[in-house]
């Protein structure tokens, strides 16, 4: 698990509110959304991610997580994987068959991947920053329409992902 | 020769992945031990040396850094060195996790590969130290 935001008092936001900025505004982070999933699901789940045009019909029964991130930045990131690939993905990152999986373990996959793909994220936009992931939790998808946020599709060999990011006040 | 390994991580998924790729590259692995956090690491370390620890940061009970400053603190685990794993690859991280004692740090995403040059890194420093 990554840093916990909840627990370091020292990424506390300061006094002076934090005033959002807008993720669609910096000039490398959707390339950056793209490179950290590509490589992401190659290294760690032996399976590739091309970019794929949002329709977004799949993300209700998909399985989704979020993570809040502080520091430096303050937001939150959501994952969605759909159905059919929530096993294949959980299989492969654990060297199990998908009928070996339980429950536990299928949302473990996906959390820990919700948590690798935003520290990464993070990490690579903002490297001299401080970064605070709060603990990754199971939630529905949910469709962020306010500008600022950044989100991108993706397929691959097993269905579909979805990640969306956002800065939020502090 | 094989070498003993300890994976300290609160996720056991996570830990279940090391030890997969520990496998997977190539390193030669030989008994591999689990803890869920710092304080169930101690316990093991004090019962049973292990060649190199991987460590998570964030743990519940005991994390990553004080897991670290036990470590230097001890005059005989001190020798045994230790790998952060992690999702955080922001510089002031890797800077602070080293000051106390980590001797590499491996940020996530990674391959078998770049984990099994990483430890063999690690474990050739320890033995020219040694030496």
């Amino acid at each position: 698990m990554p840093p916990e935001l909840d627990q370091q008092s020292s990424l506390e936001p300061a006094s002076t509110p934090h005033q959002p900025g807008r993720l669609d505004e910096e000039p490398t982070a959707s390339d950056t959304i793209r490179q950290v999933a590509s490589e992401v699901l190659e290294a760690m789940f032996f399976t590739e991610a091309e970019l794929a045009a949002c329709e977004h019909a799949w993300l209700d029964p998909a399985r989704c997580a979020g993570i809040r991130f502080g520091g430096s930045h303050f937001g939150e990131m959501l994952l969605g994987v759909s159905a059919e690939a929530a096993d294949p993905i959980a299989a492969s990152f654990l060297g199990l068959d998908p009928m070996e999986l339980t429950d536990a373990q299928r949302g473990q996959v996906i959390q820990e991947l919700t948590n690798i793909l935003c520290g990464a994220i993070l990490s690579k936009l903002w490297p001299e920053s401080k970064l605070a992931l709060s603990s990754p939790e199971l939630s529905p998808w949910q469709e962020w329409p306010d500008a600022g946020a950044l989100h991108h599709c993706f397929v691959i060999p097993e269905g579909k992902l979805g990640i969306s990011i956002r800065l939020t006040a502090g | 020769m094989a070498y003993s390994v300890l994976i300290v991580d609160d996720s056991p998924v996570m830990r279940s992945f090391i030890r997969r790729v520990l496998n997977m590259s190539g390193f030669e692995v030989g008994e591999c031990t689990e803890a869920g956090n710092g304080i169930e690491a101690l316990a093991q370390l004090s019962a049973h040396r292990v060649d190199v620890i991987l460590t998570d940061i964030n743990m519940p009970g005991m994390n990553g850094e004080e897991l670290l400053r036990r470590l230097s603190a001890d005059g005989t685990l001190k020798t045994t060195p230790a790998v952060v794993i992690s999702t955080d690859a922001t510089n002031e991280r890797i800077v602070r996790m080293i000051e106390l004692g980590a001797k590499g740090y491996m940020a996530k995403p990674f391959t078998p590969e770049t984990l099994r040059d990483e430890l063999e890194r690690v474990l050739g420093d320890r033995d020219a130290a040694r030496a």
